[in-house]
C-alpha cells in the first residue's frame, strides 16, 4: 500500500474510532500510531516521535494562554461578574417582552469578553440566569436554548481559546485575529436578541414579564460591572497594542481577576483547589486533543495527502466561493456530531491549504484571518445543533427538569439566526476585515 | 526510484536556504542518482515538532535528512561555537570551509557521532535590526533584543542589551508589537520574517561580522549506510567541503537583495565604521576567555579551535 | 481503593494548579519589571532624577530572566499533573451518540476497550518521556538563557506522566471489572469543557 493510500484510508479508520466513543484525542493518537507504523513498516519512528513531541506539545509557549484563560474565566466567576453582568443587563432590559433572555444574552456577551470558552460561558450563565429566567415565566426550553447560543458568545467574541488554536495552527497573528472576531461577535448577540424578540411574538406563551427597575438601581447595577470592562481592555487591548504577548495578557487577566475575586471574598482555599480541578480537566482534556492532532498530522503530512487534496482541487478549477460553500457545509454537518476544538485541529491542516491556494481578491493574511472567522463561527454552531452540541449538553445536565427534545426544538430559532450571520459574514467579507484596516 | 529521503526543515519552502541551498541539494542528488533517489521536501516543521528537535528527528530517523541551526540545542555541539564567537568571521565561504575542515578533525566522531553530517556552514553577518538607531552600545542600553544561540545572548548581555529567549516564531509578531525591541539574524532572513517593515533601522559592521550562527545538513546514520554503494556515492558528491563553501556563500550572498529591500523601503541603515568596532570589541572580549574556560571544563582546548579556526579562515583568503 | 486513586489525582491537579499560578505570577512580575526597566531607561527619568533611576536598574529592575523557558517548562509540568484528574474523572470529549444506541452489554465492553487503549497510550507516553530524558541526559542539551539542563524540566514532567499513566490503569482495571461483572462501579460525570 502507498503512503498517500495509508492517508486516504486513515479518514475512514478515525471516524470509526470516534463514533465508536474512543475519546477523540485518543482516536487521533491511535490512527497516527498506525498509520506510521503501517508507512515504516515498524513502530521505530512512532516511538522516536513521542520520545520529544509529547514534552514539547505540552510545553508550548503560545499555547499555555490556554489554561491561563480558563483559570482567568473562573476566576471571574468567583469574583461575582457573572453576577454583576447579568444584574445590569437584566435591569435596562428585563422588563421588555423576552427581556429577561435578551438580558441573559447581553450577560453572556459581557462574560464572553473575559472567558474564552464557549461551555464555561454556558455553564457559568446558566447558573446566574436560569432561576431568575424560571422565576419570571419563562419555558424551558427557550430559556435553555438562549443560554446554549449566549455561551457560543464566549468563543466569538475575543479572547477565544479556540481563535488561539486556529492561529497556531496556521501561524497567524492572535491579535488581529481577536480583533477580526469582534465585529461577527457582537453581530451575533445582536441576532440572537433579535432570535429571541422574534420567538416570543411567536410564541407568546413562553415568556412572563418582568416589572421594570428604577433608573438609580439600573445606573448602580451598570456601575458595578467596572472589573469586566478593565479587564477586557488590559487583556485585549493590551495584546492588541503590543504592551504584551496573548500568553502574558492571559497571565495578567488570569491574575487581576484571582485578586478581584480575592477581594471581594470568593477567593477561598476551597474555591482555590475548585477552580484546580477545574481548569485540570479542561486543560488535560484540550491538550490531549492538541496532542493527537499534531501527531495525527504529522503522520498525514508524511502522506502528502493534504498537498495532494491541495493541488486536486486547485487542479480542478472550482470556484472559490464554492470550495469555500462546501468547506463550511462540511463544517455544518459535521458539527452536528463532534466537537469544535477537534474539527479544527482535524481539519484545518487539510482545508487551510487548500483555501490559501485559492483567489478569493485578498491578501493571504486576510483571506486567513477571514476563513479563520467563518470557520470559528460555524464550528461555534456545531455547539448549539442537535443532536450533539456540547452547550445543549451541559445545561442539560445544570437545567434537568427541562426534556432535551423542548431545548432542541426552540434552539433552531438560534441556528438560523446563525446560518443567516454566517451568509452575511461570506458574502461581504469587509465586515470581518474592517477593525484591522 | 529506490529511495525516498523526507528532508525536514523550519522554513517556509520560498525562503532563501530552502529554495537557494536545499532545493539545489535535493535537485542535484535526484538529477545525479537518475532517478533512483527521491527527495520529498517537508518545509515549515510539517513532519511535526519544534526546530530544536530537528536534529533529533535525523538521529531517530523520524525524518532522513534535516537542516538545522546548530544553536538551537545549547550545549551539545559545543565545538562549533568557536565560528559563533563575536568578530571571528568575515566571509560565510571562509568561515564555511573551516568549518567542515574543523567538523572532519574534531566533531564528527565525538559531538556529531550519532549522525551523518552531509554539509556544514555559516550564514552571512549577524546585525542588528532594532526599532531605534544604534551606532554605539550606549545606544542598546535598556533594549529588549531576541538572540538567535547561547553565545549571541552571551554577546547581547555584555553590549548592554536585555536578551530575551523568544521562540523563532515570535519574532515578527513580537517586533510588531513592541514586545522586542530588536533582533539579531543576517540579512537574507530579514524578508521572510517581515522585519524591514516591522523596524526601521539596522546596524552592520563593516568587516569581521559581529557575529554569525553554525548550520548543519544531516542524514540519519542508518539511512546513509542502508544506501547501495553507488547511491551513497551520488549524496557522498554532493557533499562536504565543496557543497558546504557554496551554502554558506549562497546564503551571504542572499543578504544584498535582502539590504535592498531595506533600502528601498527608506529605513536607516547604520554601518559600523571598522575604526568604531573598538568599542564593541572590548565588551565582547571576555566572551573569549569565559568560552574558552567553559570548553576547558568539558575536555575541549578551545584555545587551540581558536587559533586552527582563524588560520584557516586566513588560509581560504589566500 | 478509589478514594486512593481519586486523592492521588487531586493532589497532582492542586500541585499542577499551584505551578501554574506561580507562572501567572511571574509573568506579571517579568512584565511589571520589563515596564519599570523601560521606564528607569527613558529620557524623562534619566534626565530628572538619573541616579536614583540607575540605582534601580543595577539591583536588577527588569523582566524576569529566561521566563519564556520557565513558562515552557513549568506548563509541561502542570498539563502532565492534570492529566490524572481528567482520567479518572473520565473528562476526555467523546461522540456517544451512536455508542447510546447499543446494547448496555457492548457498551460496557466498548468502554473498557477504550480505557484499556487509553492506558496503553499513558504507558507508551511515559516510557518514550522516559527515553527522551535519556537523551538529553546523553546530550547535555541546556535551554537557551538560563542555560539549565532540558533534562530536568523532562524530569519534572516525567514524575506526572507516570501517575497518569499508573491512573490509566487503574481506570482500565474499572472498566475491566465493570465488563465483566455488569455492574456500573464508576458513573461518568459530565461537565469538562472549554
Ligand atoms: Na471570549
Ligand atoms: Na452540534
Amino acid at each position: 500500500m502507498s503512503a498517500i493510500e495509508i492517508g486516504l484510508l486513515s479518514f475512514p479508520f478515525l471516524l470509526v474510532l470516534i463514533f465508536l466513543r474512543v475519546p477523540i484525542g485518543l482516536a487521533m493518537f491511535l490512527t497516527g500510531f498506525a498509520g506510521l507504523v503501517a508507512i515504516n513498516g515498524n513502530s521505530v519512528v512512532a516511538l522516536a516521535k513521542l520520545k520529544t513531541e509529547t514534552f514539547t506539545t505540552f510545553s508550548n509557549y503560545s499555547l499555555s494562554i490556554v489554561p491561563m484563560f480558563l483559570l482567568m474565566g473562573h476566576f471571574a466567576t468567583l469574583g461575582g461578574m457573572s453576577q454583576a453582568l447579568f444584574k445590569a443587563a437584566e435591569g435596562w432590559l428585563g422588563h421588555r417582552r423576552g427581556g429577561v433572555a435578551m438580558a441573559a444574552i447581553g450577560a453572556c456577551a459581557g462574560f464572553g469578553a473575559i472567558c474564552g470558552s464557549s461551555l464555561a460561558t454556558a455553564a457559568t450563565m446558566s447558573r446566574v440566569a436560569l432561576p431568575e429566567l424560571r422565576q419570571y415565566g419563562y419555558a424551558g426550553g427557550f430559556s435553555t436554548a438562549t443560554l446554549a447560543a449566549g455561551g457560543t458568545l464566549g468563543i466569538l467574541i475575543p479572547p477565544s481559546v479556540v481563535l488561539v488554536i486556529y492561529a497556531i495552527l496556521t501561524e497567524q497573528n492572535i491579535a488581529k485575529l481577536f480583533l477580526a472576531a469582534f465585529i461577527p461577535g457582537i453581530l451575533a448577540a445582536i441576532g440572537y436578541v433579535i432570535t429571541i424578540s422574534v420567538y416570543v411574538r411567536m410564541n407568546p406563551a413562553a415568556a412572563g414579564t418582568r416589572p421594570p427597575v428604577p433608573y438609580a438601581e439600573r445606573l448602580r447595577a451598570l456601575i458595578a460591572v467596572w472589573p469586566v470592562l478593565v479587564v477586557f481592555v488590559t487583556v485585549v487591548g493590551g495584546i492588541y497594542l503590543g504592551v504584551f504577548t496573548p500568553t502574558e495578557g492571559a497571565a495578567i487577566g488570569a491574575f487581576g481577576t484571582g485578586l478581584i475575586a480575592w477581594l471581594n471574598g470568593g477567593l477561598t482555599r476551597n474555591s482555590l483547589v475548585e477552580s484546580f480541578f477545574v481548569t485540570a480537566r479542561s486543560t488535560a482534556m484540550i491538550f490531549f486533543i492538541v496532542l493527537g492532532a499534531g501527531f495525527y498530522n504529522g503522520f498525514l503530512a508524511l502522506t502528502r495527502v493534504p498537498q495532494e487534496i491541495s493541488a486536486h482541487v486547485v487542479g480542478q478549477g472550482y470556484s472559490p466561493w464554492m470550495v469555500l460553500t462546501l468547506i463550511l457545509v462540511f463544517y455544518l454537518i459535521f458539527g452536528c456530531l463532534m466537537d469544535s476544538l477537534s474539527m479544527i485541529l482535524l481539519t484545518i491542516p487539510i482545508f487551510f491549504p487548500v483555501i490559501s491556494a485559492l483567489d478569493f481578491g485578498m491578501s493571504a493574511e486576510h483571506l486567513a484571518i477571514w476563513f479563520g472567522i467563518l470557520v470559528l463561527i460555524v464550528v461555534e454552531v456545531g455547539l448549539i445543533t442537535p443532536p450533539v452540541g456540547m452547550n445543549l449538553f451541559i445545561i442539560n445536565t445544570i437545567d434537568r427538569q427541562t426534556p432535551m427534545i423542548e431545548t432542541y426544538k426552540a434552539v433552531l430559532y438560534f441556528v438560523a439566526s446563525d446560518l443567516i450571520r454566517v451568509a452575511i459574514l461570506v458574502l461581504f467579507p469587509g465586515i470581518t476585515l474592517f477593525l484591522l484596516g | 526510484q529506490e529511495v525516498t529521503l523526507k528532508l525536514h526543515q523550519f522554513l517556509p519552502a520560498q525562503a532563501n536556504v530552502p529554495k537557494l541551498v536545499l532545493d539545489v541539494w535535493a535537485d542535484n542528488v535526484e538529477r545525479d542518482s537518475g532517478g533512483r533517489i527521491k527527495v520529498d521536501r517537508f518545509p515549515s516543521m510539517q513532519l511535526g515538532g519544534t526546530p530544536p528537535e530537528l536534529i533529533d528527528q535525523a538521529i531517530d530517523g523520524i525524518a532522513d535528512v534535516v537542516w538545522t541551526v546548530v544553536g538551537y540545542t545549547p550545549g551539545r555541539f559545543p565545538s562549533t561555537e568557536v565560528f559563533e564567537l563575536p568578530f571571528m568571521v568575515a566571509d560565510a565561504r571562509a568561515a564555511s570551509s573551516a568549518y567542515w575542515q574543523m567538523f572532519e578533525r574534531h566533531m564528527k566522531d565525538t559531538e556529531f557521532s550519532d549522525v551523518h553530517i552531509l554539509a556544514t556552514w555559516v550564514h552571512g553577518p549577524g546585525m542588528f535590526h532594532t526599532n531605534r538607531p544604534v551606532r554605539h552600545p550606549a545606544d542598546l542600553q535598556g533594549m529588549k533584543i531576541r538572540g538567535g544561540s547561547r553565545m549571541v545572548n552571551q554577546l547581547l548581555e555584555l553590549v548592554g542589551a536585555t536578551p530575551v529567549g523568544m521562540p523563532v516564531p515570535a519574532v515578527s509578531e513580537g517586533l510588531s508589537k513592541g514586545v522586542i525591541d530588536g533582533a539579531t539574524i543576517p540579512w537574507e532572513v530579514t524578508t521572510a520574517l517581515k522585519v524591514p517593515e516591522l523596524v526601521h533601522n539596522h546596524t552592520e559592521f563593516e568587516g569581521t561580522s559581529l557575529y554569525v550562527l553554525t548550520f548543519v545538513l544531516a542524514m540519519n546514520k542508518a539511512v546513509y549506510d542502508g544506501l547501495p554503494d553507488d547511491l551513497r556515492a551520488v549524496i557522498d558528491q554532493n557533499s562536504g567541503l565543496e557543497f558546504s563553501i557554496f551554502a554558506g556563500g549562497t546564503q551571504a550572498d542572499a543578504d544584498g537583495p535582502a539590504r535592498q529591500v531595506a533600502v528601498d523601503l527608506g529605513n536607516t541603515i547604520v554601518t559600523v565604521p571598522a575604526a568604531e568596532t573598538a568599542e564593541w570589541r572590548t565588551l565582547v572580549e571576555p566572551i573569549y576567555a569565559n568560552w574558552v574556560a567553559e570548553m576547558q571544563g568539558k575536555g575541549i582546548d578551545g584555545q587551540a579551535l581558536i587559533d586552527e579556526a582563524r588560520t584557516l579562515i586566513d588560509a581560504y583568503a589566500n | 481503593m478509589h478514594r486512593f486513586f481519586l486523592g492521588l489525582s487531586r493532589l497532582m491537579a492542586v500541585l499542577g494548579g499551584i505551578v501554574l499560578t506561580a507562572l501567572v505570577v511571574m509573568v506579571c512580575a517579568s512584565i511589571l519589571g520589563r515596564s519599570l526597566n523601560g521606564l528607569l531607561h527613558g529620557a524623562f527619568l534619566q534626565s530628572v532624577a538619573g541616579g536614583p533611576a540607575n540605582w534601580l536598574l543595577s539591583i536588577g529592575i527588569g523582566p524576569v530572566a529566561g521566563d519564556f523557558e520557565l513558562v515552557e517548562t513549568g506548563m509541561a509540568f502542570a498539563i502532565f499533573a492534570f492529566l490524572p484528574l481528567c482520567q479518572i474523572t473520565s473528562g476526555h470529549a467523546a461522540v456517544d451518540i451512536f455508542t447510546n444506541m447499543m446494547p448496555p452489554r457492548v457498551q460496557r465492553i466498548l468502554k473498557m476497550l477504550v480505557e484499556i487503549a487509553f492506558a496503553a497510550a499513558l504507558i507508551i507516553i511515559a516510557v518514550q518521556l522516559k527515553s527522551g530524558m535519556d537523551s538529553k541526559i546523553r546530550s547535555g542539551q541546556t535551554t537557551f538563557l538560563l542555560q539549565f539542563p532540558v533534562w530536568w524540566a523532562y524530569a519534572t514532567s516525567l514524575v506526572a506522566a507516570v501517575v497518569a499513566a499508573v491512573v490509566g490503569c487503574y481506570m482500565a482495571a474499572v472498566r475491566i471489572a465493570e465488563a465483566a461483572t455488569g455492574r456500573i462501579l464508576l458513573a461518568e460525570d459530565a461537565g469538562a469543557g472549554h
